[in-house]
């Protein structure tokens, strides 16, 4: 049923090696390729066909739900609309990804527009990798949105990577309050923070917006990783509204701009209440990129408290001095260092 | 096992090594001192090959590596542990030792830990990153030099940020690798538990080797205000700081 290129993919989104276990969805170019629910992990899909809901029975804890989607069918342009709902004091990992092949000349693309809905005191830990390979020259885009919905006290832990292959990339992760659909969490006046993740990838082609509001007492924490190389394009823009008293916000970015690309980062932290807020962007730049990194910081309360690491430059000289000392090449060194820095 | 012929090592028109010359002898333990700015690590640097020579000779094991990068100097034998080392993003203790090792094979890294006396449990999946202590990235550093089962093993300060109570384990741990396997140790310190621990101390001053022997040989010298290469400490404005 999987053929040697859809293993490849999985593999590289998914860190997948067959069928996952537990529940899972794979999409392969544009239809359902398998499904397997569990006890507590429910999906099924929209009457459209454009997209599943996955819920998540409160109270579940240490599971996992794989929702990868491959494309390597010319000239495809695939969206689905996918929706998950995640029950109270549950703690799962959702492991989501694209993987395109181009084969030819014509482009490929992805379009995944996700909305969590997490219920009061659940965790969620979100992994997302985009990857594009194959010796055609099709274009291969990838936009992906994300929406985020954190109830009283919920988590939502994010990692978005993109491995390689895409030419341009423009990240916007977006997020703004509104009134919680769970009537209970809105009469917590501010007890609800709702979060929007817009992610816009492609190869040649691709934009990311993360916005996000968070409640009282919510955390929300952001890992993104992004290598470009080539003459790639990422852009990333995030505006993080603290919003509830007790909230905290971590948003963490690496990125690594290698030959002649161009990654840009923007962050800002908005504090309207006694929270915490940390943004720390660190990029490397190898041969010819470049980069323009823009963190902001808003404290339009006397309590917050927000920080900001930024730092932009070429493989620390120490570090390569080091690992050469232990036996590595220059070359093998450079790898490590880089390999580390994005894992 | 080393030796070192004319060495001059020059930045603009100062000479920080001036003309060294000086042959180690395999399996004997180095002491390395001198007053600040006198060129210590700077020769250290050279024989690692972190710095390259302007003139002169590095021999090691017979074979000329003067102009030799850091990696061949490695895999011929030599490590090097570094005064400030560096911090990672991403990289544990386990990844920096199971480099170092040659191997990621669990035991044997345990086997290393002990050897080097850290305690497993709470240190190898440590990101060797800015969070960690000035004392506790040492020991990270001693144990990957250690690991790498050195022919010449050469310690740039390496009590720098370590408590008192933890140097005289280190001078004993190191000790036991040069009796145990033989190991060329060059320490440069400053320590008087490190320069008692030698079998010969090295004196360099303004880039020259000053003085070779033992270490009650060089207590005068080093008890001496005139090694201090400033010559600012002059009659009442002599501060009699400690060198």
């Amino acid at each position: 049923m999987l053929d040697a290129i859809d293993k490849e993919l999985l593999a590289a989104v998914a860190d997948l090696e067959g069928l996952p276990k537990g529940a899972f969805n794979i999409r392969k170019n544009g239809r359902l390729l398998k499904r397997e629910v569990s006890a507590n992990i429910d999906i099924e899909s929209h009457a459209d066909g454009q997209g599943i809901t996955v819920t998540i029975k409160p109270g579940t804890v240490n599971e996992s739900v794989h929702i990868p989607v491959i494309l390597s069918q010319a000239g495809l342009y695939d969206v689905v609309y996918n929706n998950f709902i995640i029950g109270a004091d549950s703690d799962v990992t959702i492991i989501a990804g694209c993987g395109i092949h181009c084969g030819g000349l014509e482009p490929e693309g992805h379009a995944g527009i996700h909305e969590f809905r997490i219920g009061p005191k659940a965790k969620v830990k979100y992994v997302e990798k985009h990857y594009a390979r194959g010796p055609g020259q099709g274009r291969r885009s990838l936009n992906p949105t994300t929406k985020v919905f954190l109830d009283a006290g919920a988590t939502a832990e994010m990692e978005l990577t993109q491995i390689g292959g895409v030419d341009e990339a423009n990240r916007v992760n977006e997020a703004v309050l509104g009134p919680n659909p769970t009537t209970k969490v809105f009469l917590d006046a501010g007890a609800t923070a709702e979060m929007e993740l817009t992610q816009i990838g492609g190869v040649d082609e691709a934009n990311r917006v993360n916005e996000a509001v968070l409640g009282p007492d919510s955390l929300l924490l952001i890992t993104e990783r992004v290598l470009t190389e080539g003459s790639q394009k990422a852009v990333s823009t995030n505006n993080i509204t603290l919003e509830g008293a007790g909230s905290r916000a971590n948003m963490i970015s690496r990125s690594v701009i290698k030959g002649d690309s161009q990654q840009d980062f923007y962050a800002t932290l908005d504090a309207l209440a006694p929270c915490f807020g940390h943004i720390e962007c660190d990029a490397i730049i190898m041969d010819s990129g470049r980069n323009e990194t823009v963190p902001s910081l808003k404290a339009r309360h006397p309590d917050a408290a927000l920080t900001h690491e930024a730092s932009i430059g070429k493989i620390a000289s120490d570090q390569l001095m080091k690992l050469m000392s232990l036996g590595l090449t220059y070359d093998e060194a450079v790898n490590r260092i880089i390999q580390g820095f994005l894992k | 096992m080393l030796e070192l012929k004319d060495l001059y090592f020059s930045v603009g028109d100062r000479n920080i090594i001036d003309g060294i010359n000086y042959t180690f002898e395999k399996g004997k333990f180095y002491g390395i001192t001198g007053p600040n700015g006198s060129g210590k690590t700077t020769l250290a640097k050279l024989i690692m090959g972190i710095n390259t020579p302007n003139a002169g000779e590095i021999r090691f094991g017979g074979k000329e590596i003067s102009q030799w990068p850091i990696t061949e100097r490695a895999r011929e034998g030599i490590a090097y542990s570094f005064q400030q080392p560096a911090r990672f993003k991403g990289i544990t203790f386990r990844d920096l030792l199971a480099m170092a090792a040659g191997t990621d094979d669990e035991d044997m890294l345990l086997a290393l830990l002990r050897r080097v006396g850290i305690c497993s449990l709470s240190f190898l999946d440590k990101p060797v990153d800015a969070k960690l202590s000035g004392g506790e990235i040492k020991k990270i550093e001693l144990a990957t030099t250690i690991a790498r089962n050195p022919r010449l093993a050469i310690y740039d300060e390496p009590d720098t940020g370590i408590d008192l109570w933890t140097i005289q384990p280190m001078v004993r741990l190191l000790k036991r690798e040069q009796k145990e396997h033989g190991t060329t140790t060059i320490v440069v310190s400053h320590n008087r538990a490190f320069l008692e621990a030698a079998d010969i101390v090295l004196m360099i001053n303004e880039g020259k080797l000053a003085y070779r022997g033992d270490l009650q040989g060089a207590l005068p010298m080093l008890n001496d205000l005139s090694a201090c290469n400033y010559r600012k400490c002059v009659g009442d404005r002599d501060v009699g700081c400690y060198r």
